[in-house]
């Protein structure tokens, strides 16, 4: 028996061995799987290509309608969708850069930019534009936008797709109720944010965000209220100018005096929902969850209309990133990938991907759309975006730090200023001096 | 390198059922007040039911319903996940990887968990430590290697990867369960089988296999509910719809600025209801799995 388990073993142990050997041998090789350092091909300009959505699900369905359309207009040409939850997005992308599998088109909006392109993974598009039917026909500051995201040279990474903006949701039925006006400045905005609160009857005029996704809200109100423009004053950021600081003060102390105290911890799931199901008067959110308040509530009982103006009458907003559709630089059939991304930003693809979306389009053409005019909120935030009448603070979504800085190591201490166990004006100190260092670093590796 | 047979040692007593507990503290126990224990369980049960029941009316009233029972109750939504979302699919998917997993993660297990309990060999105590030391190494340290091999040997977007991926990860705790159920199995009833002419093999399914049962199934039931409700293979791993599972498909239903709460909590229940009936099903050979892989001699 001894002699028999002794054989067996070394059987095994060779097997063993041979499988390590060969699944080493393999994973070393390099087949141009489309991982981060593929070059890629023009290709034929037929057969399959994959697209990965980045906000899979929710719109899952606008873009196998938009894919349809493109299948049937180039039959020679396959698009494999891939729908993919957007918190999980960007995983799945550096897991693909890292290990292979990248998609021939994907998601790219203005946040993910400077990863990617830092990575050298994405397709210049500029001259591909340039020489396409779409040349001209897409929003110039949307362009603008995604091509400052990229942060490298003005080069183009992401077409843009539409554009998200911030919007003042209030419950008409509540104003009308306690004769309030429109919250279209500040002030009004803070008036009915007090009058509108009775705690003991759970009625609250605001909710603020106090978890994920907190700072690029505090910002905005900063910003709106401070009337500051420029995110940077040279290579200084703006962000702790004593205005912005007496703003957030402001802002801050409506936590608890007219706000739910359990906002300490919105992200903007539990906010929408508590804003959707319960009884309080504002909510500052974007064009993306139009939809659900209109199942909620009906369109009746709520309106969504641009940011408030500051004391100048001027608005100030913080920019809400550009959502675009790239072209990764490992695909094997660019020329039937960019036939895709042109397609799909298309005037009548691209209307109809923004309609379902409730965004701004991208396309021109597509923004003069009869459909805009019956969704109020996408209406008045196009027009706020086009007419002259909102100044953008650019978020400097090019800092390769920038998703670390706003996210996880300033969350927390937004919190704490909400509870009052950190000053307004240590917070943005605090954030300045990360966003200053991170700027500087960058500046300097740009060289 | 060599086995031998580990030296049989006598743990007869662990095979059997625990000595009946002593009179006076079961009286001690019977003395306590009827409230003192039903009112601190009523209270735990409130905090753990209540957020179920949340889910549950989220799931049944209207969208845009603010009661706070679910009436008029409604099943659009459970409709709506089920077949425009594909539920359906993902549901098939994650049976698949579930059973596959628990099948796969057993039998490896039971090989070797066995071999550790009844053999000696040099790197015994090594292996034990390296098993033990492999469940500090968190799965999205290994997902770019893992991705890369499954890439190369073309089982990206193939279930099997995810089962494979699953089953590497459960093994190591399996085997050290099994091991020590096995252990608790007196050798001398396998030598008494290989006296009346069994081979190891036959002894081991004939005498060993049916008193580890309760060890069976708890390595089992935690394979499956580990690969039910894991996220990150089957994100990383599968990119067609049609092969995404359960978790991966509630994650859809959250989008970058929108959240259909009603959709989300009827996927959430049709994820948890296989595992609610899993751990109802074997909930009384789990704890005896449980009380029985935890004495050691």
């Amino acid at each position: 028996m001894k002699i028999n388990i002794r054989r067996s073993r070394r059987a095994a142990a060779a097997v063993a061995l041979g499988s390590v050997l060969a699944l080493t041998a393999t994973a070393c090789g390099d087949d141009g799987s489309g991982t981060g350092g593929d070059k890629g091909d023009e290709g034929s300009g037929k057969g399959k290509i994959v697209f990965w959505d980045n906000n899979g699900g929710v719109r899952t369905d606008a873009w196998k309608a938009i894919i349809a359309d493109f299948e049937k207009a180039n039959p020679d040409i396959d698009v494999e969708y891939v729908g993919i939850p957007a918190a999980d997005y960007q995983s799945k992308v550096e897991t693909a850069i890292q290990g292979g599998g990248l998609p021939d088109v994907g998601g790219v909006g203005a946040a993910m930019i400077a990863s990617f392109s830092a990575q050298k993974v994405l397709e210049p598009v500029d001259d591909r534009l340039a020489e396409s039917s779409l040349d001209g026909k897409l929003n110039e500051d949307m362009l603008t936008s995604l091509k400052a995201a990229g942060g490298v040279d003005d080069t183009l990474y992401s077409v843009p797709t539409s554009a998200n903006n911030g919007v003042l949701y209030y419950r008409t039925d509540l104003f009308q109720k306690a004769g309030l006006d429109e919250p279209t400045t500040w002030d009004t905005f803070y008036e009915a944010a007090e009058k509108l609160t009775n705690a003991k009857k759970n009625q609250f005029g605001y909710t603020i965000r106090g978890g994920a996704g907190s700072i690029a809200q505090a910002l905005d109100a900063m910003y709106g209220q401070s009337g500051i423009t420029s995110f940077w004053n040279g290579d200084k950021t703006t962000v702790n100018d004593p205005k912005n600081v007496e703003a957030l003060e402001k802002y801050a102390a409506l936590y608890k005096r007219a706000t739910p105290s359990a906002d300490l911890n919105n992200d903007f799931t539990k906010m929408v929902a508590q804003w959707d199901s319960g009884t309080i008067g504002m909510l500052n959110h974007n064009l993306g969850s139009y939809q659900d308040h209109v199942k909620s509530l009906g369109v009746e009982k709520f309106r969504g209309i641009p940011q408030p103006t500051g004391p100048s009458g001027k608005r100030v907003q913080v920019s809400n990133p550009v959502d675009g559709i790239g072209l990764f630089k490992s695909s094997k059939n660019k020329e039937a990938a960019w036939k895709f991304i042109e397609f799909a930003v298309s005037h009548a693809e691209n209307s109809k991907f923004n309609e379902s979306a409730g965004q701004v389009p991208a396309n021109n053409e597509a923004a003069k759309d009869a459909w805009i005019a019956k969704a109020e909120p996408t209406k008045l935030a196009a027009a706020a975006l086009n007419d002259g009448s909102t100044t953008i603070v650019q978020l400097p979504y090019y800092l390769p730090d920038w998703g670390t800085i706003s996210k996880a190591d300033n969350e927390p201490n937004f919190q704490k200023v909400l509870l009052g166990k950190m000053s307004a004006k240590d917070f943005l100190d605090t954030l300045a001096d990360q966003l200053n260092d991170a700027q500087a670093e960058w500046n300097a590796q740009k060289g | 390198m060599s086995i031998k047979e580990a030296t049989p040692v006598v743990t007869e007593a662990r095979a059997f059922p625990p000595p009946p507990r002593p009179r006076a503290s079961q009286r001690a126990w019977d003395d306590v007040p009827r409230w003192q224990i039903y009112l601190p369980l009523s209270i735990y049960l409130l905090f753990t039911l209540i957020p179920f029941y949340w889910i549950l009316l989220f799931a049944l009233r209207p969208t845009g319903s603010t009661s706070l029972v679910p009436w008029p109750m409604t099943f659009d939504h459970f409709e709506k996940v089920w077949t425009e979302r594909e539920f359906g699919t993902y549901f098939q998917n994650s049976v698949l990887v579930g059973v596959a997993t628990l099948v796969m993660t057993t039998l490896v297990a039971l090989a070797g968990g066995y071999a550790l309990a009844r053999f000696n060999f040099k790197i015994k105590r090594a292996f034990m430590l390296g098993l033990l030391c492999s469940q500090f190494v968190p799965g999205a340290l290994l997902l770019v290697p893992l991705f890369e091999i499954f890439a190369k040997i073309q089982m990206i977007n193939s279930l099997g990867s995810v089962i494979i991926a699953e089953t590497v990860f459960q093994l190591p705790l399996s085997i050290i369960l099994i091991s020590n159920f096995i252990k608790n199995v007196p050798p001398s009833l396998e030598e008494a089988a290989w006296v009346d002419g069994c081979n190891r093999l036959t002894a081991f399914r004939i005498v060993v296999l049916p008193l580890l049962r309760p060890g069976l199934i708890a390595v089992g039931s935690f394979a499956f509910v580990h690969s039910w409700n894991h996220f990150l293979f089957a994100l990383m791993f599968l990119n067609n719809p049609e092969k995404q599972t359960i978790p991966v498909g509630l994650n859809t239903l959250m989008g970058a600025d929108s959240v259909d709460l009603g959709a989300l909590a009827a996927g959430g229940i049709i994820a948890a209801v296989p595992v609610v009936l899993v751990f109802a099903f074997i909930q009384k050979w789990l704890i005896t799995g449980f009380s029985a892989g935890a004495v050691k001699g």
